[in-house]
């Protein structure tokens, strides 16, 4: 058996209305690193609430490590380690001891937790400020803290839900690393859900867009790129004049009409399509405003599956969400 | 019930760092004893017939020992529940809930650290009664069986008192839930009691009711073993029978309290 996870058609409805999970089954193998991407409220922290146990799914199942979710909980439970999106360390406790309770929680023999704890957080660099209570912590410093929470009981499978919300650039780029080198180190499987691109183009094995609480689909980073057919033009025209006249252009395979007079051409190469596009838009007097030209990229892979852009109204969320969860 | 130690020893550890709730802790015992007990003091109407009125009770003060260390318990058991909820709000219980731990564990460890708390209370509240001028008398002597007694009925009534709390607290996020409850049954529960106030001085209705309270059983209890001393026989049979009457409440509660927590403790 190689796969770590096997979720079958796991459906969440919070209080009988909003479907938060819809129907998803993915198969998750041993010892990769995998990616969950999606936009604010597409439904990855529930997900990874009902693998780990804290929430039931309303239909479906899932089996982690060959355990039965609706039935090994407890045995699924000692065997995963979580990050969750909020906080979860207690601020009146020290660093130190918020990772002894967890050590407790987990029945590590006491010696042992003490020379993990302290392994662990010299690797986050807390090591200093081991003794000082957790709410007089950076928020950074306390992202850190649940990081290694997640950790001390060494687990098989590893859920990290939005690890680096609200981190700096330098820190996160540590993060990163330490998930890498976590992996690598005690080959375990990790599963991250993250809605910035560039962390599951460097850090992810493979990965799948969810929006809507469905997975819309799943590869590797290059297997998607690779979906989108070619490459991709965008020209922000004036009228609708020629937004029609564009729509005749033929050496394009998908043309698209986005959101303010966008319009999104898929070509099989930019090189050789440019020369004639250019061309046709002299012919029929189009002067876009801007024009555009993008090899695949894991940006334009959500946009192509989920017809919106991740990026679009994120940015600004994130620090209020970030402010919230501290 | 794996957890239930060291969560038990976390709850404790918040509670006696913090200053305000440590002290708070402290003073309310005094409050209690000092307002009730000598302010208060319903006796002197009495006079001479006080022992008569008061169940044999010297003075006011040692009448109201049984009733104090009760409420005590009435009073401190909301806060296993309202620690709950905080934990909720602040995120943590998700992190308990993740952890490979018996549920019940979570609420029992709250419903424990509650009970010390209420035990160390007890002590200073004992300590304090004895130093004060016209405080507690202990005029017949005191037994190692009316010390188990004693104590018995400070551990069950604040066990029931602390998993109520706890079962309301086991789903809602919202404090006003608990304090809510806490207005709806706290001084009702007090004065509907023997904790005060003998059946003698009450509407006979009232201390009709008072018979089915707890809080009346536990009070009861106590006083009749810091009053009497030993006890008669048909004295140690009412005893008895209050005693039986809390064990099956605190058994009662034990159940509910792990059931309920097991299957419906929430995020
Ligand atoms: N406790 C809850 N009760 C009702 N609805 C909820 C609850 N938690 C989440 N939801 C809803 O479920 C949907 C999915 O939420 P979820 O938190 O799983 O999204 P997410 O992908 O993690 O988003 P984000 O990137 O903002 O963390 C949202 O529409 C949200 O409003
Ligand atoms: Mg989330």
């Amino acid at each position: 058996m190689d796969n770590s996870i096997e979720i079958e058609n796991l459906t969440k409805i919070y209080s009988g209305r909003v479907t938060a999970v819809d129907n998803v089954s993915l198969k998750i193998g041993r010892g990769m690193i995998y990616g969950l991407l999606g936009q604010n409220g597409a439904g990855k922290s529930t997900l990874i609430k009902i693998l780990t146990g804290v929430l039931k799914p309303t239909s479906g199942t899932a089996r982690i490590a060959g355990n039965d979710l609706n039935k090994d909980s407890l045995k699924i439970r000692r065997i995963t380690g979580v990050v969750p999106q909020d906080l979860t360390t207690d601020g009146d406790l020290s660093g130190r001891e918020n990772l002894k309770l967890v050590a407790e929680l987990y029945d590590v023999p006491k010696k042992e937790a003490e020379e993990r704890i302290e392994v662990l957080l010299k690797m986050v660099d807390l090591y200093d400020v081991r003794n000082r209570h957790a709410s007089a912590y950076s928020g950074g410093m306390r992202k850190r803290l649940e990081l290694v929470c997640g950790l001390v009981n060494t687990p098989e499978v590893l859920f990290l839900d939005e690890p680096t919300l609200g981190l700096d650039v330098t820190t996160r780029e540590n993060l990163w690393s330490y998930i890498r080198s976590i992996q690598k180190e005690f080959k375990i499987t990790i599963i991250l859900t993250t809605h910035y691109l560039d962390e599951v183009d460097s850090l992810a094995d493979k990965l799948s867009i969810i929006d809507h609480g469905k997975i819309i689909i799943s590869g590797t980073s290059e297997e998607l790129k690779k979906s989108l057919n070619g490459d991709i033009i965008t020209l922000k025209l004036k009228n609708d004049d020629e937004i029609n006249k564009i729509g005749e252009f033929k050496n394009a395979t998908e043309i698209k009409l986005m959101e303010n007079k966008e319009i999104r051409m898929k070509v099989s190469n930019s090189d050789e399509i440019l020369p004639v596009l250019m061309k046709y838009l002299s012919d029929n007097s189009i002067s876009p405003e801007s024009i555009n030209i993008r090899k695949p990229s894991l940006d334009e892979v959500f946009i192509e599956y989920t017809g919106r852009n991740i990026n679009a109204e994120q940015e600004n969320k994130d620090y209020a969400k970030f402010m919230r969860a501290r | 019930m794996g957890g239930l130690i060291p969560l038990t020893v976390r709850d404790l550890k918040r509670w006696y760092r913090n200053p305000v709730s440590a002290v708070v802790g402290v003073i309310q015992p005094i409050f209690w004893i000092v307002l009730f007990g000598s302010a208060f003091d319903i006796a002197k109407f009495a006079g001479a017939n006080t022992p008569a009125i008061f169940e044999g009770a010297p003075d006011y003060i040692t009448y109201l020992m049984g009733g104090i260390l009760t409420i005590i318990g009435l009073f401190t058991g909301m806060f296993s529940g309202i620690n709950i909820i905080w934990d909720r709000r602040l995120g943590i219980l998700q992190r308990l809930l993740m952890a490979p731990i018996n549920r019940a564990s979570i609420v029992f460890s709250r419903i424990l650290s509650s009970v010390v708390r209420i035990f160390i209370q007890v002590a200073i509240l004992f300590g304090i009664a004895f130093v004060m001028p016209n405080g507690l008398k202990i005029v017949n002597g005191i037994s190692i069986i009316d010390v188990v007694i004693l104590i018995s009925a400070v551990l069950m009534i604040s066990f029931i008192f602390s998993s109520l709390f706890s079962i309301i607290a086991v789903r809602t996020t919202k404090m006003e839930t608990v304090f809510g409850i806490v207005n709806l049954i706290n001084l009702p529960l007090m004065f509907a009691s023997y904790a005060m106030f003998p059946p003698d001085l009450m509407a006979t209705w009232l201390s009709n009711v008072a018979k089915y309270n707890p809080v009346s059983w536990s009070s009861q209890s106590i006083r009749m073993v810091l009053i009497h001393g030993s006890l008669t026989s048909s004295e140690a049979h009412t005893v008895l029978i209050y005693m039986l009457g809390l064990l099956a409440l605190s058994v009662f509660m034990l159940v509910m309290t792990y059931i309920v927590s097991n299957r419906e403790i929430r995020e």
